[in-house]
């Protein structure tokens, strides 16, 4: 047996420490199973199973209770949480939310970073076409599973600022808006916002803090599922188009970088270190509002997108691109010109 | 003892284990705790489904587990960023010979691909042969064995360069 072997098990077993607790999991399935029982009547009985006498396998049993409404909610509506409910009408407003943020933080973030204890969402289809009306509601979901990748996508979500006008085709279409029901252990409560448009161009809100990343294309399969789907991940194949990162409003790359992917039609390069001078360069150029668009002059030359990930949370995606102008946008900032970003971003890619 | 019994008292029996497995391959907690919900859920919509049970309720989750993980890893991987490329180095002589850094060891294995670590993982930390890995990961035996070989040389060659890369800087 070589080396690495027995240093491959040794570390493995070092880390069962950080592995969650089954508790954890059981309180997951226990609070999910808990906002289940309001109107799922009728069904409890044929789910109670004798206690074998360990709270926690009680806990699991709840969980069943759980999973079974999930499996069969497909052809009905799914029971609503506990301390939420679905409101009949949609008000006037697509980022209209019934009650401001309780309890919780809902002004430095969309939503809190930690886990919920549940996750109502409720539909209202409608169209974009003709005069606000209030759309009814048209079905609700509770989303059983996933509720941690649902806190790491949505409280990473850049902040819209103030006065920022993004541009958006206008196609007239069906869109559904959605509200986000999150209850919070400890009685807190938030609702977000957001909606599927037939332009892709709804970002989201909680009443507080509004959002620019366009979620409702995972609102939308979290609704089918039941489930908070994994977060599509940003990379160099075709156009990035991630909903970026909280903080990048207030710098074109937020501090903690640990590396740096560049990408254009012809490479994809994956830099870990010396990366620095780049993004010293980047966070000292003169920004405005980004409008997600440029304006063309002349023949375009060169076009990179810099990913910038980090150890936790999205990465932030800057879009460098010659003759469009404002050159540097990060879909929250823009700058005008690349001039000095250029030859930096060219040693980086043919060092020496 | 029925489906809800038997789910019940493996969960409350085996759970644990299950999520260290998580953890082992997807190296964070609350990814891991959702995927042993998830397969959770596929396993007890499937015996629902079908009406039976499986003989060794552990080994079908722990399956059910590893093959939520290559799904949603292969959904992932479609549009994942190209992290695994490893940067050009000199090769190190017999690094096979050298104790390398457990920190790095570990920041390695969560750098390889899913099917690799998939593989150590049930070979190294659960302790199954190839031949019930590949019954797990659904596969050849022969492809157990090029996987696990393929996983520990980039392991030998990503861990002992980053802890050259460590020397250096210290310098």
């Amino acid at each position: 047996m070589n080396s690495i072997e027995n240093e491959l098990r040794r570390v493995m077993a070092e880390h069962d420490r950080q592995a969650p607790s089954v508790a954890d999991l059981l309180s997951a399935l226990e609070r999910s199973a808990q906002t289940s029982w309001p109107g799922s009547s009728g069904r409890r009985a044929s789910w109670h199973v004798p206690l074998l006498a360990a709270a926690a396998v009680a806990a699991v049993i709840a969980g069943s209770v759980w999973a079974g409404t999930l499996l069969t909610g497909h052809r009905r509506i799914p029971p609503v949480a506990s301390r939420l409910s679905c409101p009949a009408r949609h008000g006037r407003a697509t980022l209209w939310v019934p009650d401001k943020p309780s309890g919780v933080d809902g002004r430095s973030r969309l939503v809190p970073q930690r886990t919920p204890a549940s996750a109502l969402i409720c539909a209202y289809a409608g169209t974009n076409m003709g005069p606000p009306s209030r759309w009814r509601l048209s079905g609700r979901r509770l989303v059983a599973a996933g509720l941690a990748r649902l806190a790491a996508q949505l409280s990473w979500q850049p902040r819209e600022l103030r006065g920022q006008a993004i541009m958006c085709t206008l196609i007239g279409g069906p869109q559904t808006d959605y509200l986000i029901g999150l209850a919070y252990p400890g009685g807190g409560t938030i609702w977000v916002a957001t909606a599927l448009d037939p332009n892709h161009c709804v970002g989201t809100s909680n009443g507080q803090f509004s959002g620019i990343g366009v979620v409702g294309q995972l609102v939308q399969r979290a609704f089918a599922s039941g489930r908070w789907p994994p977060r599509p991940v940003a990379s160099c194949k075709g156009r990035i188009t991630d909903d970026g990162r909280l903080g990048q409003e207030t710098a074109m790359v937020p501090a903690g970088s640990t590396t740096l992917v560049i990408c254009n039609a012809h490479l994809s390069r994956v830099i870990r270190s010396g990366y620095g001078r780049l993004v010293t360069a980047l966070n000292s150029l003169p920004t405005s509002l980004s409008t997600r668009g440029c304006s063309q002059r002349g023949p375009s030359r060169l076009h990179y997108q810099l990913l910038f990930a980090y150890p936790k949370g999205p990465p932030v995606v800057v879009d460098v691109m010659k003759g469009c102008f404002p050159e540097i946008d990060n879909f929250s900032l823009q700058s005008g010109s690349a001039n000095r970003i250029f030859p930096i971003i060219g040693r980086l890619v043919h060092p020496g | 003892m029925d489906l809800d019994e038997a789910l019940a008292d493996l969960v409350a029996r085996s759970g644990a284990r299950l999520l260290r497995v998580g953890y082992q391959l997807t190296h964070d907690r609350s990814a891991a705790q959702d995927l042993v919900q998830d397969a959770l859920l596929r396993v007890y919509g499937s015996a629902r489904r079908r009406g039976t049970m499986p003989d060794d309720w552990y080994a079908y989750l722990r399956r059910a587990v590893v093959n939520e993980y290559l799904r949603t890893r292969r959904l992932r991987s479609s549009t994942e960023v190209p992290t695994d490329t490893v940067p050009d180095r000199p090769v190190v002589d017999q690094p096979e010979d050298r104790v390398v850094d457990r920190a790095d060891l570990w920041a390695a294995l969560g750098a390889l691909n899913s099917r690799q670590r998939a593989v150590l993982v049930l070979r190294y930390y659960e302790g199954l042969a190839d031949g019930e890995i590949a019954a797990v990961i659904g596969c050849r035996e022969a492809s157990v064995r090029s996987i696990a070989s393929r996983g520990l040389a980039a392991l030998r060659q990503r861990a002992v360069l980053a802890g050259a890369g460590a020397e250096e800087g210290r310098r």
